[in-house]
């Protein structure tokens, strides 16, 4: 009986020993915090007679605000200082995608779970879905379809069947004229399938910010704060935007942006010209390690 | 021995349960050929999609059911033939189309005919399968407003689509992409071509009028360069300076593209059983046909990427009262009877 008395105790010794030596597992967590700004001011969402409303000036001097503020991030990859990419579930919407509301705090911070623990020099993530994903697949992502598609959220593009990437709604100019600023891809096949390749734009961007100090995942849980400047909305680095209302093809305030070459430019700025500029909008003020 | 016996009748049981199943395992293997369909000569090659679904007997029969069936939408009340109307060449005689709620679309309702010809699907050509086409009415706010998983959900536990699913596809399971083929055989099974204009052709020993015939010479002359071929569509998007959608949505296929030159471009539309479809244009700018060439011969809106055929005419197309008359003559000869009528 002794015996057996004693062998229960070691195990539940043992089971607790082992919990115990498994580490925190928050300490693999690395959450993303989205800080969106003018300049180096969080915006302050308002109507068009808010008091409120943060008012933002264009390099071209025109005033403009936002009453409404989303952009969908994907494809998050964290680099090791030895130059190793960790991809954090690229291909899984559900689980490696969300939806940023300027209105909702809760969206601001994005937790990744269980990176390796590593030291990490650099981060890369998408604005907008890649093509490869970029079809409304409730079956396959509900949740992601779901957070993305649902009344207020209005992040799909119900005729092109893929995601909104951003979507801007405010007001510009000292009469207060609706700026209404959707982008998203509007290409679906292949080049080489001549018989289904739509001909279009593609405004997902790959954003590439290198860290200011390496970020230690494994001991503690850590924080990346990146700053999303919408400044550079109409005051880009790669262009600098005039808006314009009207039913023309050089009016840009309102969603035909997204039909003419005007959506680029402004995707462009938001998310760089995949080219000489890689971070557009985006940059990182501090880690907390 | 009374054990062995007993042994004996249970396996006896066992065995003829066994061919009991296999019995009505045949009963339930289905045949389900591959519906032959009629090409019509002369028209232009089938759009590759057609090869890899190629209409079969149950899947066009389910495909049938859903493009009528209601629970499509979020609130059980429109189907996809709420807007495509068999008596109306599968039109809905509204300038733009009307969905669920009373809510107002952006554009006219194109007639479903003889899509299996077509490349480009859409007033711009945003799709290119009618395979990839039925989800964006189920989602759209102002058509359906419902999502692929609610109507999966609805049509689950309907016996009659589940043995539908199981004729058409092998097994009961209702998946997204079964919804879509079944309606594009559906689809592909709704060909066009036994109107007045198609017996003559044919020489089935009819003959046009007088006036249909100056109307056909004429259209040749001044439509046909565009409004080309058995479909009368060269399937190309052009702007012809028709009046402008107001929405800020509409680009035409500058939507699609994001190319300037795309700008209120549109498909080149077919005018096959033209006088079932009115209104006409791409938001329903016009109520008649007498309308649309009163316009043409008047003078088009001018724009920098106005198709040449208008610019070297300065900007129209123009036709005495009895040349209009004549070739509304001809377009009335486009009419499909049979097309009209259900089965
Ligand atoms: C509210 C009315 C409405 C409903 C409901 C509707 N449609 Fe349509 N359909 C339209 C309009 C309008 C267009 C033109 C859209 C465009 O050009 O952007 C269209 C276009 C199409 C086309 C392309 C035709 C062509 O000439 O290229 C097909 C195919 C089609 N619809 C099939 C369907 C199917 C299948 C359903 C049901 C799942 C459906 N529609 C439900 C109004 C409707
Ligand atoms: C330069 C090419 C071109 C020529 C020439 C042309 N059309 Fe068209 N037609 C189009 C295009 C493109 C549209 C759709 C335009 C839109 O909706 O903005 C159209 C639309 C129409 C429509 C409305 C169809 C519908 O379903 O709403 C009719 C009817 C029509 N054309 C008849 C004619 C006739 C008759 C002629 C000759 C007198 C003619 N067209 C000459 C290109 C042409």
């Amino acid at each position: 009986m002794k015996n057996l008395t004693n062998i229960l105790f070691a195990s539940a010794l043992s089971v607790a020993l082992i919990s115990c030596d498994k580490s925190d597992p928050s300490a693999n967590n690395v959450t993303l915090h989205f800080n969106n700004t003018f300049k180096d001011k969080t915006i302050v969402l308002g109507d068009a007679n808010s008091t409120q409303a943060s008012i933002n000036t264009s390099a071209a001097g025109q005033t403009h605000q936002f009453s409404e503020l989303k952009y969908v991030i994907s494809n998050i990859r964290l680099v090791k200082t030895d130059g190793q990419e960790i991809p954090y579930n690229i291909n899984d919407l559900d689980k490696g995608a969300t939806v940023i509301d300027h209105s909702k705090a809760s969206t601001l911070s994005y937790v990744l779970s269980n990176i390796p623990a590593a030291d990490y020099k650099q981060l890369k993530f998408g604005l907008g879905v890649k093509p490869e994903l970029n079809t409304l697949d409730e079956v396959r992502f509900p949740n992601f379809y779901n957070t993305a598609g649902k009344n207020d959220t209005k992040m799909m593009w119900e005729w092109g069947t893929g995601y909104r990437f951003t979507k801007i709604e405010g007001f510009y100019d000292t009469d207060k004229k609706k700026l209404s600023i959707h982008t998203g891809s509007t290409l679906d096949g292949k080049r080489e399938n001549q018989a289904t390749y739509v001909p279009g734009v593609d405004a997902y961007r790959d954003i590439t910010l290198t860290l200011p100090e390496v970020v230690l995942v494994g001991k503690a849980s850590t924080v990346i704060y990146v700053k999303a400047d919408f400044d550079k909305l109409l005051s880009g680095t790669t262009n600098t935007i005039t808006l314009r209302s009207g039913t023309g093809p050089d009016d840009n305030a309102t969603p035909n942006i997204h039909t003419a070459d005007g959506m680029v430019q402004f995707v462009d700025n938001l998310g760089g010209n995949g080219k000489s500029n890689q971070s557009g909008m985006f940059s990182i003020t501090h880690v907390k390690n | 021995m009374k054990k062995s016996i007993g042994i004996l009748t249970l396996s006896l049981i066992i065995l003829t349960l066994a061919c009991n199943r296999k019995e009505a395992e045949e009963e339930l293997a289905i045949d389900n050929p591959e519906l032959p369909l009629s090409i019509p000569k002369g028209f232009p090659p089938l759009n590759e999609a057609f090869y890899k679904n190629k209409p079969t007997k149950y899947g066009v029969e389910l495909g049938e059911k859903l493009f009528h069936e209601k629970r499509l939408s979020g609130n059980n009340t429109i189907s996809c033939a709420s807007c495509h109307q068999q008596s109306k060449a599968f039109t809905d005689n509204q300038a733009q189309a009307i969905g669920i709620y009373n809510r107002v679309g952006l554009r006219n309702t194109p007639p479903i005919q003889n899509l299996a010809f077509i490349k480009h699907y859409n007033w711009d050509g945003n799709k290119r399968q009618l395979e990839t086409q039925p989800l964006v009415p189920i989602i759209t706010h102002e058509e359906m407003n419902s999502s692929i998983v609610e109507v999966m959900s609805k049509l689950k536990v309907e016996k009659d689509y589940q043995i539908l699913f199981r004729k058409a596809f092998g097994d009961p399971e209702i998946t997204p992409d079964r919804i879509y083929r079944s309606i594009a055989q559906y689809e592909y099974t709704l060909i066009s071509a036994n109107s007045k204009y198609d017996k003559v052709k044919r020489n089935e020993g009819i003959h046009f009028s007088d006036t249909e015939l100056q109307g056909y010479q004429l259209f040749q002359a001044k439509c046909a360069s565009c409004h080309s071929g058995e479909l009368f569509t060269d399937q190309s998007f052009r702007n012809i300076g028709f009046p402008i959608n107001p929405s800020t949505e509409e680009a035409g296929r500058g939507r699609v593209t994001g190319i300037r030159e795309d700008y209120m471009r549109f498909r080149v539309p077919s005018l096959r059983n033209i006088a079932y479809t009115a209104p006409y244009g791409s938001f329903g700018q016009f109520k008649t046909l007498e309308e649309v060439l009163d316009y043409f011969d008047k003078g088009v809106l001018h724009a920098n990427n106005l198709d040449p055929i208008l610019t070297e005419n300065g900007n129209r197309i123009p036709m005495t009262p009895k040349e209009k008359s004549d070739i509304i003559s001809f377009l009335h000869t486009l009419s499909d009877e049979t097309f009209i009528t259900p089965r």
